[in-house]
């Protein structure tokens, strides 16, 4: 999109600013659902309604006034229109700052937590039946810094790009809902403190924050505060750490366990 | 620069007045009715959250080595810790009427129409894809989680 235009093309929208306006109230009416499960409680947020009906107001045919140039506008206002909710969690950081500056030791540690999606999803990806196309799809998880580096280290057309490109689209486009379900459901089952939970909803994507910190404040509402001071510090360590993490750790500890694991996990077909 | 002043400004001040609604609509709507917050008891705490967006939005631009969130994170400590008596405590309760839900509800519905084009590639990934992906979000997750939860034990937080 030719960027010097980004003024008149957000001003030449206003039908899809219209139509958003209403979704959004109508959302903000239906409130948070709640579904109870034998493991844990769904919370199904505003938010999450918010963002499947805008894919859907995409999808739709007869909905002429939201498509394709829409959609590239709507990826370049997100970009700014996150910031006020980055400062709301700024804000109330600040109000908790002798409680962050206490959770210091845990908040740091816990990003070594982030390698954990190559413990996890590794073994399985192998099991599945995938190749080096695995060690692009585990190795971190998968936003635009990691995609980038995946690009020039392995370049996008080979089997590690594959990878990386499906947990980044999988990612972006259920990423956010699922981690929201995730977090309230890991939350109700009160295994996990919620102050921990708190700190492992930075990952460095805002919505993804945004959803899991929600869920959870929605579920702990006495905690509000501290578990969204807690998810705002851990995602800015995370914007900040995430590509060191990866490089020096996330990829080659990815490639190292790739080489003990493959010979016996990966006798699938290659697909 | 001023074109692009002129672009944030836009772009914030359309996002804010879908929150100034949406936070009366949700305060209507949850579970404490009685404490409902009408679009005008909103403004002062969006107007904050506006000008401290467009302040961080600036300095990213000016000095753009710092991400722009770590900007706007260190406007918002600065202004709302309680070590700052002069504009702590008034920043901490217009901002604290916001609710983070309602923050967030619209900045999803544009990032669902944003996401509408990558939805032909998304349907090219498997099933073996989509489980590899959700098993990515939560081994972070919860590896983050289970360290959190050993460190503030130890630590006596929790």
């Amino acid at each position: 999109m030719d960027k010097d235009k980004l003024f008149d093309k957000v001003m030449a929208n206003w039908p899809l600013h219209i139509t958003l306006f209403v979704v959004v109230m109508i959302c903000e009416a239906i409130n948070t659902i709640v579904i109870k499960t034998p493991v844990g409680n769904m919370l199904l947020l505003p938010m999450l309604f918010a963002m499947l009906i805008g894919l859907l107001l995409y999808l739709a045919k007869g909905v002429t006034w939201i498509g394709d140039e829409q959609s590239h506008l709507a990826s370049n206002f997100v970009i700014i229109a996150i910031a006020p909710f980055l400062a709301k969690v700024a804000v109330t950081t600040g109000t908790q700052l002798p409680q962050v500056i206490a959770a210091g030791p845990a908040l740091i540690l816990q990003e070594f937590g982030n390698l954990g999606t190559i413990i996890v999803a590794l073994p399985f990806a192998l099991l599945l039946g995938f190749k080096r196309e695995a060690v692009g799809m585990t190795h971190s998880i998968a936003r635009e810094p990691n995609v980038g580096l995946i690009a020039s280290k392995y370049g996008l057309d080979s089997p590690e790009g594959r990878g990386v490109m499906t947990t980044y689209i999988v990612g972006t486009l259920l990423g956010t809902i699922f981690i929201g379900l995730f977090a309230g459901l890991v939350g109700s089952t009160g295994i996990l403190h919620p102050y921990a939970l708190a700190m492992a909803c930075g990952v460095g994507s805002g919505s993804m924050m945004a959803a899991s910190s929600a869920a959870l404040t929605t579920a702990f509402p006495d905690m509000a505060e501290q578990i969204t001071a807690f998810a705002g510090t851990s995602n800015v360590l995370s914007n900040a750490d995430g590509i060191v993490m990866t490089v020096f750790i996330g990829l080659p500890m990815c490639n190292w366990l790739y080489n003990k694991l493959e010979p016996v996990l990966g006798k699938g077909k290659h697909i | 620069m001023l074109e692009k002043f002129k672009e944030w400004l836009l772009i914030l001040c359309i996002s804010c007045t879908i929150v100034i609604f949406g936070n009366t609509v949700n305060t209507l709507t949850d579970a404490n009715k009685e404490a409902w917050l009408s679009p005008l008891a909103n403004i002062p705490g969006v107007l904050i959250l506006l000008i401290i967006s467009l302040i961080g939005l600036i300095l990213a631009e000016l000095i753009p080595q710092v991400h722009v969130s770590i900007w706007i994170t260190l406007i918002g400590v600065l202004l709302a810790m309680p070590y700052n008596t002069v504009t702590g405590p008034f920043v901490a309760a217009e901002v604290g009427k916001i609710g983070l839900l309602p923050l967030a509800t619209p900045i999803l519905a544009y990032a669902g129409v944003s996401i509408g084009k990558d939805w032909i590639e998304f349907k090219k990934i498997g099933w073996r894809g989509i489980i590899v992906a959700f098993l990515v979000m939560v081994g972070t997750y919860i590896g983050s989680a289970i360290i959190a939860q050993l460190i503030l034990k130890a630590q006596g937080i929790i």
